[in-house]
């Protein structure tokens, strides 16, 4: 038996499971209806697919939000789970799911997954035939993994990087990356029964200011940490920006960058997806002027060429959408999408050029590292502040990139901190900043942060 | 100037966190951040540890009264004398009366206690506080 195979064994040795079946779980997937599959879903349309957000508590809920989503046209459904069990406190789930169940009300901000087995969830995703998209949040997400594809889920989004630096205090990054790792390996060993199963990371980070260069280099890295384990099929993304120039750049630099990266390792036979996300900030209370950004960012989307676009609600300043309002925002982007077909393609060469240079600086300063292996490399990079995101809770990230927006909209990077980018890069940005008289930096970004509301 | 600073409690409420550690900077000060989730003894370990001038706790989901309860048991452990305390955010949860909010934390043991004031605001007030203690 391999390694792999007896950590799995003992992984799904779980109080909270019945008993897991790897021999049926195997031959299910091996027959699974393709429709299942989002990596087959990309290689056989032309249309950007779109996918909510989403997730009740209970089955019958998650049931019928499904159903809504369906008759809004919905491409790809999503599943968000609940946060113990992102925190793998399943005890926690079990206790607020039946309370739940018996007084009709969320006590969950998502979908317990692991309690409600993958016998049970399975019937729900074989029966709509359509691709569901794992979202979660989950630093160790091993068995999580393992319910999920056991139930039809042939997604799933995170890394050890997107689903740390954001969402934990003090989670240690190593262990983040080695489980990690075994997620990427049942993903590829599944992959070779049927179609691919696809990985996906979460390009949106903080949601706060992030330079375009820190979040594509992030998303380069995570691509290569899956594909080197054998996953086929992956998904690099990033959110709105607030410019659109820096989301057509941003998606540019990615799409290019992304793919050199994968043949340079020698993942030719990899397919790299682009998702973009609706804007992940702070939304306005005047659901109008949210109106009126999903329906630009939607604009963006079609514009950059995205593979797949990631939707919002009207309503996400006041909390969790009714399933009427998210599947209203779905049908409303495919309408919006309908107009925007066959778009040209545009570009800012003296802006890509910068871009491209700066992911290639830091993936060179990452790469150069002398570990032996890439997560170690990585990891050097993040304690070593090669790495960082603003805005992030987590212990080990640097906190010594500063970002504020240009007059245009565009963040650019005005304390470097570590990042091992060249002086030619930073005076480039540095260059595009105006500073009013007397501004502070901070007032600045307070500003910047809202620039939506 | 040394000034410890953190959200207190668990409130991983971490943009506003990053700000005041920024605006700190600005203004000349020495941060020693310890982020989200700090709780009521690793702030005073820290002012211990760092020799800081001031401890600058902060709130933003407003959980901050149960958690600075025993900031005057605490203080009673260690001669403090020279050190600052400061607390700002959201320190109620829900609709508070904010005229009641500063005796309340004044009584907890904070010098200096801004509900929901603005951040340039309430640092300028630390800076008057520091000069004219002097």
């Amino acid at each position: 038996m391999s390694l792999l195979q007896r950590e799995r064994e003992i992984i799904v040795q779980n109080e909270f499971i019945d008993q897991f079946d790897f021999k049926e779980v195997e031959e299910f997937i091996k027959s699974a209806s393709k429709e299942l599959f989002i990596s087959h879903k990309f290689k056989t349309t032309n249309e950007m697919l779109v996918q909510p957000r989403g997730g009740f508590p209970t089955y019958d809920k998650v049931f019928q939000l499904y159903k809504e989503f369906k008759n809004s046209g919905v491409d790809v459904l999503p599943l968000t789970i609940d946060s113990n069990t992102r925190l793998n406190d399943y005890a926690t789930a079990k206790k607020m799911l039946a309370l739940s169940e018996e007084n009709d009300v969320d006590m969950l901000n998502g979908y317990p997954l692991i309690n409600h087995g993958y016998r049970t969830t399975r019937k729900m995703i074989t029966h709509y035939d359509t691709p569901v998209s794992l979202r979660h949040g989950t630093p160790d997400a091993r068995l999580l993994v393992e319910i999920a594809l056991a139930s039809g889920i042939f997604e799933i989004e995170g890394g050890p990087i997107t689903y740390l630096l954001p969402y934990s205090k003090n989670f240690p990054l190593d262990k983040a990356f080695l489980y990690w790792k075994y997620v990427e390996r049942v993903c590829a060993a599944y992959s070779e029964l049927n179609e691919p199963i696809n990985r996906e990371s979460f390009g949106p980070l903080s949601a706060t200011m992030q330079p375009p260069a820190i979040v594509l280099v992030i998303q380069i890295i995570e691509m290569l940490l899956s594909l080197e384990e054998g996953v086929k099929s992956f998904s690099v993304s990033f959110s709105q920006t607030g410019s659109m120039l820096q989301d057509v750049v941003s998606s540019n630099v990615l799409k290019k960058l992304s793919r050199k990266y994968a043949d340079r390792f020698g993942h030719n036979d990899a397919v790299i997806n682009l998702v973009y996300h609706q804007w992940m900030g702070a939304f306005p209370y005047n659901k109008h002027y949210s109106d009126s950004l999903i329906n630009t960012s939607t604009v963006i989307a079609a514009m950059v060429g995205a593979d797949k676009i990631i939707t919002k609600t009207r309503n996400e300043a006041f909390g969790i959408p009714t399933k009427e309002a998210n599947a209203l925002a779905v049908a409303n982007v495919k309408y919006t999408l309908n107009m925007l077909k066959g778009l040209p393609k545009i570009s800012d060469e003296a802006e890509e050029e910068n871009l491209t240079n700066m992911v290639n600086e830091i993936m060179e300063a990452v790469l150069n590292d002398s570990a032996d292996t890439l997560w170690r490399k990585v990891f050097n990079a993040i304690k070593k502040g090669h790495i960082e995101i603003p805005f992030s809770p987590h212990i080990i990230n640097a906190n010594k990139v500063i970002t504020v927006r240009d007059p245009d909209g565009n963040i650019r990077i005005h304390n470097k901190g570590k990042l091992p980018i060249s002086d030619k890069s930073f005076a480039f940005e540095r260059s595009k900043i105006r500073l009013k008289e007397n501004e502070r930096v901070v007032d600045k970004i307070i500003q910047d942060i809202g620039i939506m509301l | 100037m040394k000034v410890v600073t953190g959200v207190v409690g668990n409130d991983v409420h971490v943009v506003a966190n990053r700000l005041i550690d920024i605006s700190l900077q600005e203004r000349g000060f020495e941060v020693f951040n310890l982020g989200v989730n700090t709780y009521l003894e690793e702030f005073i370990d820290a002012v211990i540890e760092t020799d800081a001038d001031v401890l600058l706790v902060s709130s933003l989901n407003g959980e901050a009264e149960g958690w600075c309860r025993d900031l005057g048991i605490l203080k009673s452990k260690y001669d403090f004398s020279d050190v600052v305390f400061m607390i700002g955010g959201n320190l109620g949860v829900g609709e508070m009366n904010a005229e009641e909010l500063g005796p309340k934390y004044r009584n907890y043991g904070f010098d200096l206690v801004f509900h929901q004031v603005d951040l340039n605001e309430g640092l300028d007030q630390l800076e008057n506080y520091l000069k004219e203690r002097k």
